[in-house]
């Protein structure tokens, strides 16, 4: 697509937060091709690329968990590319037994079908306790009762050789609720995504590995008039092929103080960043904030969701764009040295 | 009795000059160490800096791995 080297981009579209596009079961995945496409090297996040059963896979893509993307665009972190993970399986004592199977099985699945290395398996000592909340927004927030717990298993799977850690919490069923009826409808908040968020930041950040969290739930009943973007968490019995594939080749974390030893071909830097794409309403979170600092152009897409935190209200100055497409463009063009400014019309005098 | 803790938080902050995100963590570090945040409405004022609202997780409690291992 361009003869000109990549151009690494982060790429953003926070969880829990009813994104149009995003908000729902990795319906933003066709954007992120896109960009990655545009780019060369797109860094992103498992809400972006999670659709449950169903998954893409790119090299030009950096799966990295929310937390450390935000530490990396702090630079704090740097991403260093592998060619498989060892995907440790952290299961909730707190799943009925055949919930764990089906979870079990899908790891095996994985293993036999896809080739990836998987194992071992630690259950928590006790259930994690996850219960959901809505901030003061309206935005996804959720708790975690057992927190110590889940990071006992997962120091565990660290000692035992896992180099990335799939958990799996058991999360509380609510079918009959309004909520999840306009979820599937496509017109709500993803109420698991907030304390999915936790959990992994909680794990990802203590045990420096890359982590990714899929919600243990009973199968819901058939909904005829299911959104085509939720459908993707309707196929199968479990949400976790997505999350085993993705970390399969998640880069590895390094903390930058000790990356300069460590460096080689590949590895990459928050300084060689050269745009970052969220939200136009949601540029108020971590990382897009840290490359703002940085001078990294941001480019606010309209993608209309719950907050209205946008480039006026912070003092920003972004490259405005009307879709994910018109973003890869800008990016496209980023990435050839052209002038963004060169594009749009009216093109004003320097005099 | 779990010693490390996850705190919802919700503060208003009154924007300073200067780059956003550490003023964000430093009020938020009075509260814990925040795990997952974002400003998620601001409140412009034609006088005086605008108010800034945050909602947060914080993580409270032991700051190591090691601390919570049997």
């Amino acid at each position: 697509m361009s003869a000109s080297a990549p151009l690494p981009t982060l790429l953003v579209i926070p969880t829990g937060i009813g994104c149009v596009l995003g908000g729902y079961a990795g319906d933003a995945l066709p954007a992120a091709r896109l960009l990655a496409a545009a780019s060369g090297c797109l860094i992103t996040h498992p809400n972006v690329m999670n659709g449950a059963s169903l998954y893409w896979g790119d090299p030009r893509v950096h799966y990295v968990e929310g937390s450390s993307l935000d530490r990396f665009a702090a630079g704090e972190l740097w991403l260093r590319p592998v060619r498989r993970q060892r995907v440790g399986l952290l299961l909730d004592a707190g799943m009925e037994p055949e919930l764990r199977q089906r979870h079990l099985q899908v790891a095996d699945a994985c293993r036999a079908t896809l080739g990836l290395e998987i194992g071992p398996v630690v259950t928590t000592d006790r259930p994690l306790e996850v219960s959901l909340s809505l901030g003061a927004s309206g935005v996804s927030w959720g708790e975690l009762g057992q927190p110590e717990a889940l990071l006992r298993a997962g120091s565990q799977l660290k000692a035992a050789g896992a180099t990335a850690i799939a958990v799996v919490a058991r999360f509380p069923d609510d079918p009959e609720s309004e909520a999840l009826a306009a979820y599937r409808q496509g017109s709500g908040v993803d109420a698991l995504a907030g304390a999915e968020a936790v959990i992994s930041h909680l794990l990802s950040r203590e045990l420096g590995l890359p982590c990714a969290h899929a919600p243990a739930l009973s199968p819901l009943p058939l909904d005829p008039q299911l959104d085509p973007r939720a459908a993707a968490e309707e196929l199968g019995f479990t949400f976790l092929p997505c999350v085993l594939v993705g970390l399969s080749r998640a880069p590895d974390l390094v903390p930058a103080a000790q990356a300069g030893a460590a460096v080689h071909a590949g590895t990459v830097a928050i300084d060689a960043v050269g745009a970052v794409i969220a939200p136009a309403g949601a540029l108020g979170g971590a990382a897009v904030l840290a490359c703002a600092e940085r001078g990294i152009p941001v480019i606010a897409v309209e993608n209309p969701c719950l907050l209205n935190v946008n480039a006026q209200a912070l003092g920003l100055e972004v490259l405005p764009a009307s879709s994910y497409s018109e973003a890869a463009g800008l990016v496209l063009a980023l990435r050839e040295g052209l002038a963004p400014a060169a594009l749009r019309r009216p093109l004003a005098s320097l005099s | 009795m779990s010693a490390v803790g996850l705190s919802p938080v919700v503060l208003q902050l009154e924007r300073q000059s200067g780059a956003l995100r550490p003023q964000v963590e430093a009020a938020l570090a009075a509260h814990g160490r925040p795990l997952r945040w974002a400003i998620t409405a601001v409140q412009q004022h034609t006088q005086g800096p605008a108010l800034l609202q945050i909602e947060a997780v914080v993580l409270t409690g032991p700051l190591s791995i090691d601390a919570v291992e049997r």
